[in-house]
């Protein structure tokens, strides 16, 4: 299932995972995408990126985060390429810092990024592709 | 982890003929290796049959620290050298017999090697190995490819599983002891990173400026070059760069401030 662009996500994930929302628990879900990435066939360099990338991705979740709430992450799949979305409830805040470095790296280090909040909901999405296989010059 | 649990693996076994055998051997092998007019070969040989003959006593340590994830042979192997670090540093005359001697030192060396030097999760050694292998041979792959290798291509250079790959790479991180996100475990969920991150770097205007200064100080004398890099470079006194360049201090300080003026107007008429 081709997974392009972040805004229309097909159907349910393929792997979901909850967490608490709090930074210690980061690491798992790191952890958790690069199990995943490695399977996808990412180069250790794709795979490194996006960990990092979701790292930031919770990061900038945790910021707004509700008390004792959970972080969602959801992996979608692909041909070479995964979709990843990190939600949490973030009833006090309206949205993420786009200028913050965070959401720099994000967007640096994913093919696409987007952030969403929607009724005290953020959800923060991005998509990662890995790099071709024939020799890249 | 399949040799058999002895009982007696934490009492001292009694004393026996053979044990008494091989302390009046150990006994006289010392007196061989210390006497004064040794030759190098006797000396290697006493040195050897010694270890040799102690080896059960390593053993016999070792297997106290079995079954805590390290392989017997592993932990073998580190009390072995805890035994030759024993056997040369024995002293004779001390009157102590060497294995009372002996058994701190190995059963130190063995602890050394559970504390592993700067794991912060221990890892164990197979994956320690694996990790090394991943990095050499992800290195020679970079190379070939022209890209950073896939785990899977990994697995099928070393000859493991895409499995074991992502096991090696995940002990790598816990090789670098802190994860900029492990957070610090107090509940506030703070982005733990971002705090990290988010002071300003002073070095990065430092550069700026820096670079701006560069084309000034090539157009300073030599001598003034000269000063300026023993007081900031060096970090030497108006009065040691006085007796290294041969004038006197007062004239130090007076090219130094003027040196800097000068240096300080070029930068803000830029």
């Amino acid at each position: 299932m081709p997974v392009k662009g972040s805004e229309e996500l097909p159907g349910p994930a393929d792997v979901e995972l909850r967490l608490p929302a709090a930074g210690a628990y980061v690491s798992v879900l790191r952890t958790t995408t690069a199990g995943l990435a490695a399977r996808l066939d990412f180069t250790l360099d794709d795979i490194e990126d996006l960990r990092m990338a979701v790292g930031e991705a919770a990061a900038l979740a945790l910021e707004v985060a509700d008390e004792d709430t959970d972080l969602i992450a959801r992996f979608w799949l692909g041909d070479r390429t995964m979709t990843v979305s990190v939600a949490t409830d973030a009833t006090g805040s309206a949205s993420i810092d786009e200028d913050s470095f965070a959401w720099q790296v994000l967007t640096t280090l994913a093919a696409s990024a987007s952030a969403t909040t929607d009724a005290g909901r953020l959800d923060i999405t991005l998509v990662a592709e890995a790099t071709p296989l024939e020799a890249a010059l | 982890m399949t040799d058999e649990p002895t009982r007696d693996e934490l009492v001292d076994p009694p004393r026996s003929p053979a044990m008494e055998e091989t302390r009046r051997r150990s006994a006289a092998l010392f007196v061989e290796l210390s006497a004064p007019d040794v030759s190098p070969a006797a000396h290697t040989h006493a040195r050897e049959q010694l270890v040799h003959l102690h080896l059960p006593l390593v053993e016999h340590c070792a297997r106290r620290f079995r079954n805590r994830g390290e392989p017997l042979e592993d932990l073998v192997q580190v009390g072995t050298i805890g035994l030759l670090k024993a056997v040369d540093r024995f002293d004779n005359e001390r009157g102590v017999e060497f294995s009372t001697y002996a058994t701190p030192t190995i059963i130190g060396e063995i602890k050394r090697h559970f504390r592993d030097k700067g794991w912060a999760i221990r890892v164990p050694r197979r994956l320690q190995e694996l990790r090394m292998q991943i990095g050499a041979t992800s290195a020679e792959l970079t190379q070939a490819l022209g890209r950073s290798p896939t785990p899977r291509e990994l697995a099928e250079k070393i000859g493991c599983t895409v499995e074991e790959i992502v096991e090696g790479l995940e002990s790598g991180n816990a090789y670098s002891t802190l994860s900029l996100d492990a957070g610090d475990d107090n509940d506030d969920g703070a982005a733990t990173m971002l705090d990290a991150i988010g002071s300003e770097d002073e070095s990065l205007e430092h550069v700026e400026i820096r670079e701006s200064i560069k084309p000034l100080l090539d157009a300073l004398g030599d001598r003034e070059k000269k000063i300026l890099l023993l007081r900031f470079f060096r970090n030497m006194t108006q009065s040691q760069i006085a007796a290294e360049i041969g004038v006197s201090q007062m004239h130090v300080s007076r090219l130094l401030s003027r040196t800097l003026d000068h240096l300080r107007t070029a930068l803000e008429t830029d």
